[in-house]
């Protein structure tokens, strides 16, 4: 694992590493100019046989979701780029902006070309201002030099790249959410079937893909696909960025193989705890993943397997470290009221549930909590978001994925730190 | 076609229906909020969530589609799908949607207009907890005025969405959206552009709670004090269908019936609303006679005789005024009275509208021109200068749209008649110049057929009872027939009139139904 060498964030501690003379010079469009020379198919089951899943948070294979484009469609097919990093505890793709923004962009341009794609966008979090006026030069440079725009690369493949940047809601980072916000509605994911590749933006078939995944694909076309499955985990394999932060002593991104264990992340990376302070809880995946104990946390391998195995998931790899100093109700209604406050509020169980924890729990953290508000919680988020049965797959009831990402960290806090719950609702009754 | 197992039915359903369409068509109920025939499917309330055999989740029946599937994923090797809406999961699932719509729900049913035919109400009666186990506080939010005749109760909404799609795609009008987000999302309508457009009473229809509110309606009755009858709306030449809601002698509200050939499942607002011009009219429900400037009542034997006084003899120079307000019956017994001239008062045009859905108000706000004509072939083009050239001095006049009826012209040429019959219901200007006012029916109390500018027929059905001594608009001109003559009812009459006029022979209201029939012979079948 130590000869590990970082493949997105090689160079991003490099002087000038966000220009493209610089990206040229370490080998930057290689993969681009090889692409080009490819059948789109070839590429689409290249990037099948890398085994590459999404960096979003669904972890959903990239080639299949390729292979899901229409090939007999005459509409036009959109790529959309989503950078609407939006998930608590998560960073990575705001770094891969700021520093390789032309890594991402050919990695657009390449699966724009294996979808057939001439219109790209890329949907960028509102808050992201300097990432945006960033990629803007990106663009600009891109232009210039014939890599985006008519006959790139003197082929006759044209692409345009669109900037559009979101106003702030975290639900625009689903991804019919998000191509309802880009076609200028309100934020509201739409219900599936059709998916979007299928009828997406502006109805027509649409691959939504996240900065990171994009990153990954200059690699695999420049390394090949046997390349980036020999990087960590069989089943989700290559390299994968991790944002630690929390009570860590050096919070950050790392680029890591996948299958990193948890542990290594936090104590080596990481640096540790402060002050030596005990490990109490971790979230490997984003506030939306299911909170692990800090038995759990050390035992486990960061990578889509064996985190679904711990019932948790891997997600945004958006690691969030609670030492025990932290409470665990709060830290709980912190969560909900997030979610309450992100949650779309299309569909009925979300948008009531989700203010309903957060009012119940507030009640409990004000010293007013009832001994049935615990069961009542289970109730609730399994009401929200479903039960979790991972033999089964997700038992979501809600159009998108919101009401398991309120309900199932919620529920795994009370679930895992039931004493807490406990002791906050029984000093209501000692008082009484 | 695709075989659909839905509970223990076994249906054939067509390729692309919906799990929630293929059960509603075949009596299985499921619940549902968000859906709407008319509108986009957006699946957001999960009330008509339900078990589809092979899904690991349960699926929203409304964005479900049965589809044909290849033998080898044949459900026992038979069904394309199989689905179960009534086993325990799916009735839990359905307690627990309810138990979130209801949270922040003032349950103030007793006051609330929605109550008696309210889908929240019903369906919590049916699924629902009997107890609250919500402890916090609700979310209280003051009424407010999305237009001039539409209030919503932001408590009793559940955000289905309806509401801002129907002004979306079918008035096209946009005027509805939803503000703010997740638990402080709330129905609004634009500042500058109010909830005001023809088509907006449509809204508190599909409002499956009692969140949208016509002003005209709210806190005036109980849905079960009021008796329901299906007929057509009378306010232009498209014809709506509609359903009267009515106390003794009062309408309280109109609401669309669905007719997928005239108007699909909505009304107009001048439809809608349409009904109250009749209320405060000083109503004729006796003959009246008027002799040195005054009426006076007498009984209908005299109008009769009088009126044979003055026809005997001088049948050639007797004009008749049709109306296309009236039903086909009516003009087709007046016209085959007139031996002089028919024809009618000069027809005021309005303005046409036509929505982004297809939903039309036509210039013509008669109900019945069309058929007029046809059952009267022989109709004047002008008539005023027929009556000038042909020196006519009686003529007897159906009643016409309130007050609209005479202008200049008709002024002067109805003073210089020697005897006028009016048939009306109410003492309106046209109404008190006649010198023998014959008491008919109002819009709402006639019967008969009416045909709307696409040439279907249509049965409109009384819906209130008659007033004194008025009778039927055809009924009175059937009296001016010596006693062999007459029709001995409107089936008679309908059947003499479809001799007369082929297309449309064989009509009967039990053919019609409440769906009306096309002309072109159609109605022989």
């Amino acid at each position: 694992m130590n000869a590990f060498k970082p493949v997105l964030t090689e160079h991003i501690h490099q002087k000038d590493c966000h220009t493209l003379p610089f990206y040229k010079s370490v080998g930057g469009y290689k993969a681009l100019e090889k692409v080009l020379a490819m059948q789109p198919d070839a590429v689409i089951q290249e990037v099948k046989e890398s085994n590459l899943r999404g960096r979003g948070g669904a972890g959903f294979s990239t080639g299949v979701k390729w292979g899901f484009i229409p090939k007999d469609s005459d509409q036009p097919k959109y790529l959309i780029n989503n950078a609407d990093e939006s998930e608590p505890g998560t960073f990575k793709d705001r770094l891969l902006m700021n520093k390789t923004p032309h890594q991402m962009l050919e990695g657009m341009i390449i699966a724009s070309y294996a979808i057939n794609c001439n219109t790209a966008f890329i949907y960028i979090r509102g808050e992201f201002y300097k990432e945006y006026q960033l990629l803007k030069k990106t663009l600009a440079e891109a232009y210039q030099a014939n890599l985006l725009g008519q006959g790139i690369f003197g082929s006759d493949y044209n692409l345009e790249v669109v900037i559009h940047r979101g106003a702030g809601a975290y639900i625009c980072g689903e991804e019919t959410g998000l191509i309802e916000s880009l076609e200028g509605k309100r934020g509201w994911p739409r219900i599936k079937p059709p998916f979007p590749a299928i009828e997406g933006y502006l109805h027509c078939p649409t691959v939504v893909n996240n900065v990171e995944t994009l990153a990954c694909l200059p690699h695999i076309i420049n390394h090949g696909a046997d390349w980036f499955k020999s990087i960590g985990s069989e089943k989700g394999p290559g390299p994968r960025l991790f944002c630690v932060s929390g009570t860590v002593n050096n919070p950050g991104v790392f680029e890591e193989p996948m299958g990193i264990s948890l542990k290594e992340l936090i104590f080596d990376r990481a640096g540790g705890i402060p002050e030596n302070k005990q490990l109490k809880a971790v979230f490997p995946g984003g506030s939306s993943s299911a909170i692990l104990t800090a038995e759990e946390a050390l035992d486990v391998k960061m990578d889509f397997e064996d985190l679904v195995e711990k019932k948790s998931m891997l997600g945004s790899a958006g690691v969030i470290v609670m030492d025990e100093t932290v409470d665990m109700v709060q830290a709980c209604l912190n969560i909900a009221r997030f979610y309450a406050h992100e949650s779309c509020g299309q569909c009925t169980p979300c948008r009531e549930g989700t203010a309903w924890l957060v009012k119940m729990l507030t009640r409990i953290v004000n010293g007013q909590g009832k001994p049935d508000d615990i069961d009542m919680l289970y109730e609730i988020t399994d009401n929200i978001g479903g039960r979790i049965d991972f033999s089964k797959g997700s038992f979501g009831k809600t159009i998108c994925p919101f009401g398991e990402a309120v309900a199932w960290p919620v529920r795994s806090f009370v679930e895992k730190f039931e004493n807490e719950f406990r002791s906050y609702i029984q000093q209501v009754e000692a008082v009484a | 076609m695709p075989l659909l197992k839905i509970d223990d039915l076994e249906i054939e359903v067509k390729n692309g229906t919906t799990v929630l369409e293929a059960a509603l068509e075949n009596g299985i109920d499921i619940p549902y909020y968000c859906y709407h025939p008319a509108l986009e499917i957006v699946g957001s309330c999960r009330m008509c969530l339900v078990q589809v055999e092979g899904m690991p989740k349960l699926q929203v029946s409304c964005n479900t589609f049965v589809g044909e599937v290849p033998p080898e994923r044949k459900v026992d090797g038979n069904f394309d799908m199989v689905v179960q809406t009534q086993n325990d999961l799916v009735i839990q699932e359905r307690k627990n949607i309810l138990e979130f719509l209801l949270l922040n729900h003032p349950l103030d049913c007793p006051v609330c207009d929605q109550a008696g035919e309210c889908y929240l109400q019903d369906y919590s009666f049916k699924f629902g907890n009997a107890h609250s186990r919500f402890d916090e506080d609700k979310r209280v939010r003051p009424n407010e005025y999305l237009g001039s005749q539409i209030v919503i109760n932001h408590n009793r909404c559940i955000l289905c969405s309806r509401c801002t799609r129907f002004t979306r795609e079918i008035s096209g009008t946009s005027e509805l959206f939803v503000d703010e987000r997740g638990y402080s999302s709330k129905i609004a309508a634009l500042e500058d552009r109010p909830l005001n457009n023809l088509l907006a009473g449509n809204v508190a229809d599909i409002c499956p709670v009692g969140a949208l509110l016509s002003t005209d309606y709210v806190h005036k009755n109980r849905i079960w004090n009021l008796q329901k009858k299906s007929s057509v709306c009378q306010d232009c030449s498209v014809g709506c269908n509609i359903d009267a809601f009515y106390q003794k002698r009062k309408i309280f509200r109109l609401n669309p019936r669905e007719n997928q050939d005239v108007n699909g499942y909505f009304m107009c607002d001048i439809g809608r609303y349409g009904f109250h011009r009749f209320e405060d009219l000083e109503r004729v429900t006796r003959p009246l006679f008027k002799s040195n400037g005054i009426f006076s009542e007498i009984s209908w034997d005299t109008a009769i005789e009088k009126i044979g006084d003055k026809f005997n003899g001088a049948e050639e120079k007797v004009a008749g005024v049709l109306s296309p307000f009236h039903t086909n019956e009516t003009n087709f017994m007046l016209g085959r009275f007139i031996k002089g001239i028919i024809g009618t008062f000069p027809h005021i045009e309005d303005e046409e509208i036509t929505y982004p859905s297809g939903f039309r108000i036509s210039s013509d706000r008669s109900p019945n021109k069309r058929g007029m004509h046809d059952v009267c072939p022989s109709i004047v083009d002008d008539l005023a200068s027929e009556i000038n050239d042909k020196e006519i001095r009686v003529i007897y006049i159906l009643d016409n749209e309130i007050d609209k009826e005479i202008d200049e012209t008709w002024n002067k040429i109805l003073t210089k008649m020697d005897f006028i019959v009016v048939q009306a219901y109410a003492m309106t200007r046209l109404a008190k110049s006649a010198h023998l006012i014959l008491p008919g029916l109002a819009p709402f109390e006639r019967e008969g057929t009416i045909t709307n500018d696409q040439g279907r027929v249509q049965w409109l059905r009384s819906v209130l009872p008659n007033n004194g001594e008025s009778r039927p608009d055809w009924e009175i001109l059937n009296l001016l027939y010596k006693t062999g003559e007459r029709f001995s009812d409107i089936n008679e009459l309908m059947k003499g009139m479809g001799e007369q006029f082929p297309s449309y022979s064989g009509m009967t209201f039990f053919k019609l139904g409440d769906q009306g029939l096309p002309l072109n012979g159609n109605l022989k079948t």
